[in-house]
């Protein structure tokens, strides 16, 4: 077989590929538009033929979606940020710093990373509702505000500073503050940029510890309204359930066709390394 | 004057340690912890909440865990979940080591199809869940929908106690496979162009260059990878929460789904936690023997 009949072949077969690969997220955006009669039809409609955006203004204006936004990003926005600056203050310490109980303190973090998640699932319960956090989206957000992934992330970021920037900052009468926040901070962006939005959206998507920590409706996360909505018996057609489900994946597709550069470099990164 | 100086950056270190330290021993280790002493103990929910962990319920020894060995919903969500990994992991691996080799190649657009690929990522399990509830309805799903334009007629698929598994672990697949083929080009990229220069002097085709150069070369990542999609199976919960609730007869109740199940649905809080356990040396074990396997 010639070269290019070859490498057409596989270009035309690649792209089949993602089309198939596509029909999931297609059909998420096409079935909201169409009517609650028409989205369950058959047989079944690859476009919309009544074209609506009613289920949109329904889910908005009667399922309270603006109360279920606003507390996904209160819990969204400062745990990031949490987990942003704690990381980053660990990963300071362990990548430029030596310290007495350093291997200690590394040896149970790596040991942390082989706990599957569905242990600590039932503690956890018990324990932040010890803390009185019980139902409220603060225990959404101060248990969750390290990831020890983001440690070691970014300390692998951080040991790239050349130490003399550090050196010279002290040698000019800089404290540790200032060192921290004028030249590692600075330094490692990128590094920040992507732990920031991989954390964000993992928050953004968290559905388990919300599940079992959080009770009244009026402070569900938007994973764990869709899934009231699907259970629920208010007779809600999929129409309704996909737009809902397409206002709860806007944001998160947004962010990362916008920022895919970070995310993507930083799995890399990660892969390479680790 | 130089060992001044290091004590004073030795004290600021803890300054900066402190946080993630007091998180971690309060919400991940202590939990840890936690759970292991409940696991030889028996008691009420509310026993549990008001008195801690140490006096509440009593101590049963090993009853918990020699009561699994013979609890058949146990068994049965341990099979299930093996039967969930024979199908998700070759599924996932390979689907994202052949996206891996195609994207690393020459062709069209293929950041852009990085992107695409890697998606449904980001996409939550939750919304994934509802998309594919939809595709996959036995009545008005696409899937049958499409099939009956091609005179099939489609199975029941979630309500068949055959094809729920298959279609929650094709859709974990689906949502994964971006990311694993992420980790993949990585490898790809950092294996030396000079062995395939050296092969290409010795006329080897595409397919001894595959088996006799990438291939051994990928057994680190492959290895890893392996891991992750392991634990990722012993963590199937929020599909079979949203999608299945276990059924058709228990036919998807993962482990994970059974310790919720167990903990928050019939407050059996010490079973819980010794399934929990068990499943942890489940990993342990499987890692290490692995890793062995992988050495040698």
């Amino acid at each position: 077989m010639p070269k290019k009949l070859k490498t057409f072949l596989l270009n035309a077969f690649v792209i089949f590929i993602t089309i198939l690969f596509l029909i999931p997220i297609y059909w998420l955006i096409i079935s909201s538009f169409k009517t609650g009669s028409e989205v369950t039809a058959v047989p079944v409609t690859l476009f919309p033929q009544k074209f609506t955006l009613d289920n949109f203004y329904y889910v908005w204006k009667f399922l309270k979606f603006d109360l279920t936004f606003l507390n996904t990003i209160l819990v969204c926005v400062p745990v990031t940020f949490l987990i942003v600056v704690f990381s980053t203050m660990a990963g300071y310490a362990l990548a430029k710093k030596d310290f007495p109980g350093k291997n200690l303190v590394m040896t149970l973090l790596i040991a942390t990373m082989v706990i599957p998640a569905t242990v600590l699932l039932l503690p956890l319960f018990f324990i932040i509702n010890s803390f009185g956090m019980y139902d409220s989206l603060l225990g959404l957000v101060i248990p969750f505000s390290v990831t020890v992934f983001g440690i070691f992330f970014m300390k692998q970021y951080i040991s790239d500073i050349p130490d003399d920037l550090i050196k010279a900052a002290s040698i000019d009468g800089a404290n540790e503050f200032q060192i921290f926040t004028k030249i590692v901070m600075p330094l490692s962006k990128p590094g920040i940029m992507t732990l920031a939005i991989i954390e964000f959206v993992n928050n953004w998507n968290s559905f388990t510890m919300p599940l079992v920590l959080i009770n009244s409706p009026d402070k569900y996360t938007l994973p764990l309204k869709l899934t009231q909505l699907v259970q629920s018996q208010e007779s809600l057609n999929w129409a309704q359930i996909m737009a809902a489900n397409l206002l709860t994946v806007i944001p998160v597709i947004i962010i990362f066709l916008i920022l895919q550069k970070y995310i993507i470099k930083g799995v890399m990164a990660g892969a390479v390394k680790g | 004057m130089a060992s001044v100086k290091l004590k004073k950056i030795d004290k600021a270190a803890y300054v900066f340690m402190f946080p993630a330290i007091i998180i971690v021993l309060l919400f991940i280790i202590y939990p840890s912890v936690w759970a292991f002493v409940v696991s030889f103990k028996e008691g009420s929910i509310i026993a549990f909440g008001r008195k801690g962990v140490i006096a509440a319920g009593h101590w049963v020894g090993l009853k918990n865990y020699l009561e699994l060995c013979t609890d058949t919903l146990f068994l049965k969500s341990l099979l299930n979940t093996l039967y969930f990994s024979l199908i998700f992991i070759p599924l996932t691996m390979f689907a994202s080591l052949w996206l891996a080799i195609v994207l690393n190649k020459n062709i069209i657009i293929k950041s852009f199809l990085k992107s695409i690929f890697f998606m449904p990522y980001v996409v939550s399990i939750v919304s994934t869940c509802l998309i594919f509830l939809l595709l996959f309805s036995s009545e008005t799903g696409f899937i049958n929908g499409v099939l009956s334009y091609l005179n099939i007629k489609g199975p029941k698929w979630l309500s068949d106690s055959t094809y729920a598994m298959p279609v929650v672990a094709f859709m974990s697949s689906w949502r994964r496979v971006g990311y694993f083929m992420l980790l993949y080009i990585a490898a790809l990229q950092s294996i030396p162009e000079d062995l395939y220069e050296a092969a290409a002097i010795d006329g080897t085709n595409s397919f001894q260059n595959f088996r006799f150069i990438t291939w051994p070369m990928l057994k680190k990542i492959n290895f890893i990878i392996f891991i992750l999609l392991l634990v990722n199976c012993f963590n199937i919960f929020q599909e079979i929460y949203v999608m299945t609730g276990g059924g058709p007869g228990d036919s998807t109740v993962t482990v994970s789904y059974l310790i919720y199940n167990e903990a928050f649905t019939y407050f059996r809080i010490g079973k819980a936690a010794a399934m929990s356990y068990v499943l942890f040396f489940i990993i342990i074990i499987i890692s290490v023997v692995q890793s062995k396997f992988v050495k040698e």
